[in-house]
């Protein structure tokens, strides 16, 4: 290549505007903002979201509208299994090990998803439960987030004797085991939603408040809040700005833990005897009524199923976005 | 250190002492009498709350339960009938204690396995199927996934024993059962803190140095990827007790977890206050070598609880 | 390499234990010995002192390996250790018991004091049984439970090793049947100073005078076997070598080990019994044991109405009830003693069905005539609506029970009701404190007589939660305990009359009388149920 002969005209000289240089030429986001635009990336998380909300919306409506009568069956149409008018779809055409077992009960009658031993719809009963089982994680977590949160901050920011009598605290009381805490509960008052809520809440913050402080024991030597300390910023203010977001994947995930723990835990009392009072119908008591009949009526055990599994996929994958989105560390 | 560790023993006494004396006078708020039979007359009843203290002021039942646990005696229960309580805890604390552990073990390693490989293999069809299988593992309440791993494994199947304490090939299936709390738990915990680690600049550095991808998480990631799990480990014991409840029901093991239920439901006040103190004592002493290890793995919480 | 090292251990052992859990696969199979039998239970023994034992699992254990004065063969008492069935002197007062040679299983002969050293031992405070009020009516036993007396006073002696007498303080038509119970059995009185308060708690601190022995009972397990008593008086007809017992809780696991053969007697309930109901080896055991509804006639005074009460209980469809929700075997019935309970003492006709001639209309199911009676009720006492809490266990079927009767009540207009589902012994604390407007109880036979179930509603029995009183009703069983006890006849006249009043007011209102679902292997023969819930496993034999 030969030498290229470089001539000052060749040059031109650019003036920059001094205002021009502090220009920031993509819109201006506060945090919410970029982490919402940064979840609306993420299909799987809106689609999750999306389930979410559907199946609340529908657990909601279905106050107003219901096929059927959840609490209340005919002892003429017991353990029916699923059909769907009369289109004969295989799984939902009443036959059960080949007999037709809605023989004789007249044309118009019909159950989506079956029925159970008092003859109610299992449809009508899903949506019940769904939407019981949905207040009571929900409530459960508010519980687990508001303590939770606020323990493990002032635990582990505060450090010294403070932390230690905190921790001695937090010791004692997951000493007891929750199903005794439960049990007292339900015993103390009467048993239903109220106490279960109670039961879950005052023992499911534990676990947050422990994992916060650990985090928070961490954060608190990093040189952005050293940085901040020196600036002069209170304690309070640091506490907001800067620790919850960092501490926002943790207590995202924890609380993704618990709204599954809490159903669960709800089952798990409906299993053993003390759950929900009869009628009522939640995912856990569909759930263990389901479980006892395995072998000679599955549909009563499967659909509840699905409806947990799909609630239980929505709530992790939606968490696992929020994660992303949320994390300051995990920018794409 | 010792020292360290001292003080943290004597507060597992303090711990213990609060969580026995809080037991007893909650157990005092239950109704109904301990007796099984419906058809005691009144007067019988009081008769036989006499022989057993019951009639003797709260303070000093209290008292007298306090000093009996000072020597290990956890009194008698009332539904077997001359049974001491720590009788009936030694002799069936055997087979749930073996399919804890051996539950926490599969869980935890596999948990560990499945979350590292679903981070180093982020956002490919190895992540998307180990994070399904990990939540799956956590939306079947476990008395549904035993019920389905007897129905199909054991009684269509015939590949394993369908219930019954007989051996080592009977604790499988409830291990199995019992393993998927932990497991999901593990390996939702493993990915999470794996891909932050990966993101870290210490393994940016690491890579720089020329480093393998497979040489940093094996010489970095891994080791602080299990911090947290460690902070776990304490309530993943106590979901594996209410678990072990439920699968030894299923499986009919004759475990303690069942009992646990029954003491309460028949009002058996010594086995539930035995029992109490028995979780919590085993679970304060999880938590404790938890602390412990946590120091051990990651030096700076040591030093802070030392400055303490 | 520092990964492969680690991340390799890790996976090693991780599929090493995959591999432990996919191999374990093989097990032998169940033993096909002739002579042994294999059956569960639904709970643990609680204890082998007979002092003491009062629920049914320990009961048949004791029934196993233990004889009493006589022992049931289906329902027919027949003479155990005790050589004949005796007939009372003394106005029915004096029982006198010429005993059989026997054995205990460490050599010992059976004696006369064993039965004297036993009942005194029983009915001691000290020993802190909960069945000593069975006692009651032999001379000082009263006193004795009050602690006015020693235990030594109780009206028992040993004539000689070989007799055995009782004194009463008045006659009781039924004390012989009682006899079955195990708190009537005898004990060895070395074996039990010996062992001291560790008597009963294992199988090695006991001691058998029964058809079995008991083995391998460490006290709190879920397993045991009973051998064959070689030593047994009557050891020719006891064909069966071993029994496995093992505790099952979950309904499905038994219906799973039955099915592969592990278990030969397996118990059902829920969806299970409702699949057995459909095979061939199955069978029903029917119990003495009633569930009903009690009214509080105290807290609710609209309750006190007759019409109000037979409207409650001809809206329930008790044959539907039992098909469809507990799906088992149980009875309808149609008054509170059950059947196969108590048979006439001339004729030989069942109790239930006899009394049952004249009020049967009143346990069925009629919903026209149920409205009829409900807005005539309504009418007279001047109540509009009631809102009414029904209290029940926290069990399963308490809670289906539960949901089926308020469907079904709540078809009478008016009438509201609310589920509140305790444990066990809350819901006995909360019935005898009177707190419930509803309550489903239940109450099983000590020992085969209308009496125990006829006693408990007279107006001023403390187990009459609902306070339903009638006073020809409290005449009629003050007379079969006083001036009729030992005219047979007018005795069960009285009895019968009595049911029917409680029937025809619904007192109480029956719901169903239990009965168990049981698959059983076909192999066994002359197996036989007593009216007192218990197996006779002697004569039974497998082929």
């Amino acid at each position: 290549m030969a030498d290229a002969k470089l001539s000052p005209d060749l040059f031109k000289r650019v003036t920059v505007d001094s205002t021009e240089k502090e220009k920031i030429t993509t819109p201006a986001l506060t945090f919410t903002q970029d982490a919402m635009r940064r979840l609306r990336q993420n299909k799987v998380a809106i689609v999750s979201l999306w389930v979410i909300i559907i199946i609340a919306i529908v657990s909601v409506m279905t106050i107003f509208i219901s096929p059927a009568n959840p609490n209340k069956g005919s002892l003429a149409y017991t353990n029916l299994p699923p059909k769907i008018a009369n289109w004969n779809i295989p799984g939902f055409n009443g036959y059960q090990d080949g007999v037709d077992k809605y023989a004789g009960l007249g044309k118009n009658v019909w159950f989506a998803l079956g029925t159970d031993y008092l003859g109610r719809d299992l449809l009508s009963r899903i949506f019940v439960g769904t939407r019981v089982s949905l207040i009571i994680a929900l409530v459960a977590t508010l519980f687990d987030l508001t303590i939770g949160v606020t323990y493990g901050i002032i635990s582990g920011w505060l450090g010294g004797r403070i932390d230690t009598v905190m921790q001695r605290v937090i010791e004692i009381v997951s000493s007891v085991p929750n199903l005794v805490v439960a049990i007292l509960m339900l015993l103390v008052f009467k048993p239903g939603m109220t106490s279960i809520i109670l039961a879950i809440g005052l023992t499911g913050w534990i676990t947050m408040a422990r994992l916060i402080r650990a985090q928070t024991l961490q954060l608190r030597d990093q040189e952005f809040i050293l940085a901040a300390k020196t600036v002069g910023e209170s304690g309070g203010k640091i506490a907001l700005k800067h620790l919850v977001p960092n501490l926002s994947s943790i207590i995202i995930i924890q609380t993704m833990f618990t709204i599954p723990m809490a159903i669960f835990f709800e089952a798990f009392l409906s299993y053993i005897g003390i759950g929900l009072p009869a009628p009522t119908a939640s995912l856990g008591t569909l759930l263990s009524d389901g479980q006892k009949a395995l072998q000679t009526q599955p549909y009563q055990l499967i659909y509840p199923a699905i409806v947990i599994v799909v609630l239980m996929l929505a709530f992790n994958l939606l968490a696992d976005g929020l994660r992303d989105a949320f994390d300051p560390k995990s920018q794409r | 250190m010792i020292k360290y560790i001292l003080k943290r023993v004597g507060y597992l006494i303090l711990t213990l002492f609060l969580v026995a004396s809080i037991t007893f006078f909650l157990m005092k708020l239950l109704p109904g009498t301990p007796f099984n039979n419906p058809k005691l007359p009144p007067d019988q009843i009081e008769a036989l709350k006499a022989q057993y203290g019951l009639d003797k002021p709260v303070w000093q039942q209290y008292l007298s339960y306090m000093l009996g646990l000072l020597h290990g005696d956890m009194g008698m229960s009332f539904q077997f009938s001359g049974q001491s309580v720590s009788y009936l805890i030694m002799s069936r604390i055997g087979p749930s204690l073996q399919l804890g552990l051996q539950a926490m073990i599969l869980g935890t390693l596999l948990g560990i396995l499945l979350g590292a490989v679903a981070a180093i293999r982020k956002n490919t069809w190895v992540d998307s199927v180990a994070t399904i299988f990990a939540i799956l593992g956590r939306s079947i309440p476990n008395f549904v996934f035993a019920a389905l791993l007897q129905f199909f494994l054991a009684y269509k199947l015939r590949l394993f024993p369908i219930a019954l304490w007989d051996g080592f090939s009977s604790s499988i299936l409830p291990t199995i059962a019992l393993a998927m709390a932990p497991l999901a738990n593990t390996a939702r915990f493993m990915r999470t803190e794996m891909v932050d680690v990966l993101n870290s600049d210490y393994i940016e550095l690491a890579r720089s140095k020329g480093e393998t991808r497979w040489q940093t998480v094996a010489n970095h990631a891994l080791r602080n990827s299990m911090i947290p799990i460690v902070t776990i480990i304490g309530p993943m014991a106590v979901d594996l007790m209410v678990g072990s409840l439920v699968v030894e029901n299923v499986f009919a093991i004759p475990g303690i977890g069942e009992q646990f239920v029954k003491s309460i439901t028949t009002n058996d006040y010594p086995v539930i206050m035995g029992l109490t103190i028995m979780y919590s004592f085993m679970l304060t002493v999880v938590i404790l070598i938890v602390d412990i290890l946590y120091g051990v793995i990651d030096p700076r919480i040591r030093l802070n609880e030392e400055a303490n | 390499m520092r990964f492969n090292k680690r991340l390799g251990v890790l996976a090693g052992v991780a599929v090493a234990a995959l591999f432990l859990v996919a191999c374990g696969g093989n097990q032998s199979s169940s033993s096909t010995d002739t002579k042994t039998w294999s059956r569960m239970e639904g709970d643990v023994i609680s204890s082998m002192d007979s002092a003491v034992v009062t629920d049914a699992i320990s009961g048949q254990a004791l029934v196993d390996t233990m004889d009493g004065l006589y022992r049931y063969a289906g329902s027919d008492l027949q003479p155990a250790m005790a050589s004949k069935i005796v007939t009372p002197t003394n106005d029915g007062k004096t029982y006198t018991f010429k005993l059989r040679d026997a054995k205990w299983s460490n050599g010992d002969p059976v004696t006369a004091q064993d039965f004297v050293f036993a009942w005194k031992r029983a009915i001691d405070p000290k020993t802190k049984s909960q069945y000593a009020y069975l006692f009651s009516g032999i001379v000082n036993a009263d006193d004795i439970m009050a602690g006015k007396k020693a235990a030594s006073t109780l009206g028992v002696k040993a004539i000689d090793d070989k007799t055995f007498e009782v004194t009463l303080d008045h006659a009781i038509p039924y004390f012989g049947t009682m006899m079955v119970n195990p708190v009537f059995f005898p004990q060895n009185q070395k074996v039990v100073e010996k062992a001291g308060k560790n008597y009963g708690t294992n199988s090695d601190n006991i001691v058998s005078n029964g058809p079995f022995i008991l083995k391998n009972w460490n006290g709190t397990g879920n397993s045991w076997n009973e051998v064959k008593n070689k030593d047994y008086w009557n050891a020719k007809n006891v064909k069966l070598n071993k029994i496995n017992v093992q505790v099952i809780k979950d309904p499905s696991t038994a219906m799973n080990l039955y099915q592969s053969g592990k278990l030969d007697d397996a118990t059902l309930s829920g969806a299970q019994a409702a699949q057995a109901k459909t095979m061939k080896d199955v069978t029903a055991l029917k119990q003495a044991t009633t569930f009903y509804l009690e009214l509080n006639e105290k807290k609710t005074p609209a309750l006190k109405n007759e019409k109000l009460r037979q409207a409650i209980s001809m809206s329930l469809n008790r044959k539907e009830f039992i098909d469809k929700v507990l799906q088992d075997s149980s009875v309808a019935p149609t008054g509170l003693v059950p059947e196969n309970l108590a048979k006439n003492p001339t004729t030989g006709e069942d109790f239930s069905k006899e009394a049952a001639k004249t009020t049967s209309q009143y346990t069925k199911y009629d919903k026209t005539e149920a409205k009829k009676l409900w807005s005539e009720g309504l009418k007279e006492t001047n109540v509009k609506s009631l809102n009414l809490e029904l209290l029940t266990d926290d069990t399963d079927v308490a809670k289906k029970s539960s949901e089926y009767f308020q469907s079904a009540l709540e078809d009478l207009p008016g009438l509201k009701l609310t589920i509140s589902s305790v444990p066990f012994k809350t819901r006995l604390t909360r019935s005898q404190n009177g707190q419930f407007d509803m309550v489903i109880s239940a109450w099983g036979a000590d020992f085969p007589d209308p009496i125990t179930f006829l006693d408990m509603f007279t107006s001023s029995n403390s187990y009459n939660n609902g306070k339903w009183s009638n006073a020809d009703y409290d005449k009629l069983i003050a007379d079969s305990k006083g001036k009729d006890a030992t005219n047979p006849e007018a005795r069960w006249n009285d009895l019968l009359k009595a049911q029917e009043i409680l029937t025809k007011e619904q007192g109480i209102i029956p719901i169903y009388q239990r009965a168990q679902t049981h698959l059983v292997n076909k192999k066994m023969h002359d197996l036989q149920y007593s009216p007192a819930n218990m197996y006779n496993f002697v004569n039974a034999y497998l082929k």
